[in-house]
């Protein structure tokens, strides 16, 4: 549009070129020249996230960018950067660095917890850097601007290293592609910025926010030959970004809890569906979602759903037709996510040849493995668990059955690892007596290893659903 | 009864050779060497016996494992039992999968066997030379003398004869490294199906490499003490054999129930015990030494879980006879005394539990591999074997009710269709499988056509449907 308004009106093809051409020449150096002032106000938007995970042995840090979501000091991290065995209370001591300051002064950041529906984790931090911050959203584009456009140049920010200060620099793409995956994603023809940090477009609007995770494929050629596929992922630098459009909503999700509560629980197993079978149901012009396996007494369960079920509809609308398959199930968690425990969700399955209508009210969350309990016994060298309902999901075990504690870690050469204790293991009795509750095994084995006398314990644990009987020499 | 039962053992090999490039230059070697050999060979006349007594195995057999009927060679070791022509081997060496296995006298004449028992518990295998084959080309044969393996000591020399790597007649010499060695790393298996849980193995240093399978552990005067069967890659001189006294028992077993024509196969009960040594424990279970067996698991349904025995029960007396399980080789004689009793017969256990025995009556139950019978539907490249009570059982699965996928082929309707290996095709267009037979009749309805099949697997308790269209 704006080369058109520009050019000459030309009579001839060379011209027309010509013209072209010193246009682009004309409007990269225009770009070029905004840049710089765009750059140092939106530079202000990002920071650098370092923390510790302190195990029973270990603090190992971690490194992340995080954006600034808000006036209020709040950081917005990408998600995956707390594993899922990770207790809220092993996180410690954040630091949030801004970029281009000593890597020594770092302003201190309280963790808030992680968002269910964007999977983003989200840190304060304390007051007196924040006027030095300014929220992505304070570059939101006009309301109604348009998608980026195929080959839009758009560029965002990198951050180094530690030990470089953390110094932002610029990368600077094209889009080349935008799909839904199921939210709007731009992927560029090149890097374009670090997992977690604005992209903007070329007059500064805030265009998205970079997602890692993509990996591209190669061959790999050995010294004798032969090629091996092989996946690369850069874990600095990404080509795809979310657009602002979908991510804005997500910067104002710091939840109120560590925990992240309320989350929404449908209590399914909801995977993708081939094509192939969409296409012999008859459904091409849409996606579905199967249901593979239907939780125990969870709502899905109340509502009557079946495993088989296959999900054609959300509220009465077809869902929209989305690739790959998978993308679909995430549609569909994306809908359960983005409501509240008590809401209502109804939809439509298929079964066999029925179409039946489902309607349920969604429940909370059972509690997470994040979530359990768990109490280190030093000397015994182990950490003991809750049982949770993911446990009896992943051992098949019915909630009427379910007892025990599970073996979250084994420290090694201790009397529990010499005796065959391994992580992971469901411990059922101690010293004969059957555990029911998290709180009697922790009384049992606080007893045990507080008696300075008796020399043996026994444990009986379930591994692969087989048990054995574990005999602990202290002494 | 174990349930996690693992698809290799990593540590032991179960020594079988296979056919490849590497044997043409060991063959060649083997031309060289073949003549000094034989002429420096000064041994008793038993022993002479024993050595013309010994054949090479070679094998043919259908893998379905690709998802097609594929072909495969493996070569082993026997021992000619008797003047019936009945030689024993490992069940790895030869299967109910063999199509086709043919033996190398001592002569060096080839004629071909059948298989006339199969019992992959022991990992042992009974086949019948081609008597008829053998009258008509007038070839003759000699047979082994069976010797004592429960007199075998640490120490005492032993000699392996058989096939390693294809060199046929190779004769090693060693000592009985250990006369009850048990393995505690779990079951381990053979091409899927259970192996190892009711015997303990003679040990030894003499050497044993793929292809001495099958093959007898002599004693200097040429009696057979055992079927050399598995070995150590890593290490040296670690060679397992399964006692001949173990052996005969089998044989007599297979023989008599192969008897008719099929395969035949040992008959065993089952409980659903799985037990641990006591050895330490009797403290902690106020118990005497040498007393009783500690029960670490118990299969969910089955007779020992329906009597309401539970892990950590201690078992004293089975039908009145004391059991003492307090050291690892102590445990496989009372698996096999619980495997020994007639199925559908009530065996009478006297159990301690919080320091009170009381007695229980179980009926006992066939025992059954995991492994269900195998078959593969080659124009879906897929392969499958019926789904067992003993697979059904240990995967927490509702029923025995389905085909569990063990191989598909790349590019194949089944593979295409996203079908992969221990997911379980429960119906097929709707029609539920609980057979194979029945599978077999819809593919062959269904193959023919071009129309897509809707089939349902699982994998876990995940229910999934696929579209499987033929290959055009």
């Amino acid at each position: 549009m704006k080369t058109s308004r520009l050019c000459p009106s030309p009579r001839r093809r060379a011209a027309v070129l010509c013209g072209v051409l010193s246009v682009m020449l004309a409007c990269a150096a225009a770009h070029a020249a905004d840049l710089p002032a765009l750059w140092k106000e939106r530079v202000k938007s990002v920071v650098a996230v370092e923390f510790f995970t302190e195990t029973e042995l270990d603090r190992r840090t971690s490194l992340v960018a995080g954006v600034v979501a808000d006036n209020n000091g709040t950081i917005a991290l990408p998600p995956g950067i707390v594993g899922a065995r990770v207790t809220a209370a092993q996180l410690k001591d954040f630091r949030v660095h801004l970029p281009g300051d000593p890597a020594s002064a770092y302003a201190k950041g309280e963790y808030l917890g992680q968002d269910n529906l964007s999977g983003w984790n989200f840190v304060r931090v304390e007051e007196k850097v924040r006027g030095r911050l300014t929220p992505v959203t304070a570059f939101a584009g006009k309301p109604g601007t348009a998608e980026p456009a195929m080959a839009e140049e758009v560029w965002g920010i990198g951050l180094r290293g530690k030990e470089e200060d953390f110094l932002p620099y610029l990368m600077v793409a094209r889009v080349g592609l935008v799909q839904s995956l199921p939210e709007r994603t731009a992927v560029a023809l090149g890097e374009v910025a670090a997992p977690g940090l604005p992209v903007f477009n070329g007059e500064g609007a805030f265009a998205g926010i970079a997602e890692g995770g993509f990996g591209s494929s190669y061959l790999q050629y050995g010294a004798r030959g032969g090629a091996t596929p092989i996946m690369l992922m850069n874990v600095e630098e990404s080509r795809v970004f979310v657009l602002a459009a979908e991510v804005t909503p997500w910067l104002t999700r710091a939840p109120a809890n560590v925990m992240g509560r309320p989350i929404p629980w449908f209590g399914a197993n909801v995977g993708p569906t081939d094509p192939e079978l969409t296409a012999f149901l008859k459904l091409d012009a849409q996606s579905a979602c199967s249901v593979s396996e239907v939780y125990e007494s969870s709502p899905a369960e109340k509502a009557g759903v079946k495993a088989g079920d296959i999900i054609v509809a959300l509220d009465g609308k077809p869902l929209p037709r989305l690739t790959p398959e998978r993308v679909a199930m995430r549609f569909f968690d994306r809908e359960v996510d983005r409501r509240a425990p008590g809401d209502k969700l109804a939809f439509t399955v298929l079964r066999g040849s029925e179409r039946v209508e489902l309607t349920a009210t969604l429940g909370d969350e059972p509690k997470l493995a994040r979530e359990a309990e768990r109490k280190y016994f030093e000397k015994l060298g182990l950490t003991v668990r809750e049982f949770v309902f993911g446990d009896g999901v992943v051992r098949r075990v019915k909630l009427a059955e379910q007892k025990g504690v599970l073996a979250h870690f084994v420290k090694a050469s201790t009397p529990v690892s010499t005796a065959g204790l391994q992580p992971d293991d469901w411990i059922q009795e101690i010293d004969g007596t059957e555990i029911k509750t998290f709180a009697e095994a922790v009384t049992k084995l606080a007893a045990i290893e507080a008696d300075t006398v008796r020399t043996e314990f026994v444990l009986l644990v379930s591994r692969r659903g087989e048990t054995q009987v574990l005999r602990v020499k202290q002494k | 009864m174990n349930q996690g039962l693992r698809e290799e053992n990593f540590a032991l090999r179960l020594v079988i050779g296979c056919e490849g490039r590497l044997l043409s230059g060991v063959r060649l070697l083997c031309f060289f060497l073949a003549l000094p050999l034989a002429a420096s060979a000064a041994v008793s006349r038993g022993f002479s016996r024993l050595l013309d007594a010994v054949v090479r195995i070679d094998v043919r057999e259908v893998s379905f494992e690709s998802g097609q009927k594929r072909y495969t060679g493996g070569i082993g070791s026997g021992v000619i039992l008797n003047d019936d022509g009945f030689i024993l081997t490992n069940a790895h060496v030869a299967s109910p999968r063999a199509e086709n296995i043919n033996i190398t006298l001592a002569n060096l004449e080839r004629v071909n066997a059948r298989l006339v028992g199969w019992d992959h518990w022991t990992d042992l295998a009974l086949l019948q030379l081609d008597l008829t084959d053998l009258k008509r080309r007038g070839l003759k044969f000699s047979h082994a003398d069976l010797g004592d393996s429960d007199k075998m000591e640490p120490g005492d020399p032993v000699y392996a004869v058989g096939t390693p790597y294809g060199l046929t007649r190779t004769v090693t010499r060693g000592i009985i490294s250990n006369n009850r060695r048990s393995f505690e790393d779990g079951v381990s298996t053979i091409n899927g199906y259970e192996t190892g849980l009711f015997n303990t193995w003679l040990q030894t240093d003499a050497a044993i490499n793929p292809g001495n399978s099958g093959g007898p552990l002599v004693t200097e005067d040429g009696r057979v003490v055992g079927i050399n069967s598995r070995g150590n890659n890593s290490a040296e001189s670690l060679g397992f054999a399964i006692p001949i006294n173990v052996a005969k028992r089998v044989v007599a077993e297979l023989a008599r129930s192969g008897a008719g024509g099929g395969v035949g196969a040992v008959t065993r009960s089952y409980l659903g015990l799985g037990f641990g040594p006591l050895q330490g424990l009797e403290e902690f279970y106020s118990l005497k030494q040498n007393t009783g067996v500690l029960i670490n698991n118990v299969d969910p349904g089955s007779p020992a879980a329906k009597s309401g025995l539970k892990p950590g029960d201690i078992l004293l007396t089975l039908d009145g006879a004391a059991v003492d399980g307090r050291f690892p080789e102590q445990l496989p004689p009372i698996l096999d005394l619980i495997a020994s009793k007639p199925v559908g017969a009530t065996v009478k256990l006297a159990v301690r539990r919080n320091g009170q025995t009381n007695d229980y009556a179980l009926l006992t139950e066939k025992l059954e591999s995991r492994q269900g019978e195998a078959w593969s539907f080659e124009k879906w490249g897929l392969a499958v074997r019926k789904v067992s009570r003993a697979y059904a059982r240990e995967n927490q699965l509702e029923d025995a009710n389905g085909l569990l996928v063990t191989g598909v082929q790349n590019g194949y309707p089944a593979a295409v269709a996203g079908l992969g290996r221990n997911d379980v095709i429960t119906k097929i267009n709707n029609e539920p499988i609980t057979s194979l037979e029945a599978a077999k009749k819809l593919y062959e309805t269904l193959a023919e056509k071009p129309d897509a099949v809707l089939l349902e697997s699982r994998v876990n308790r995940q229910v999934s449907n696929r579209i499987l269209k033929p290959k055009s």
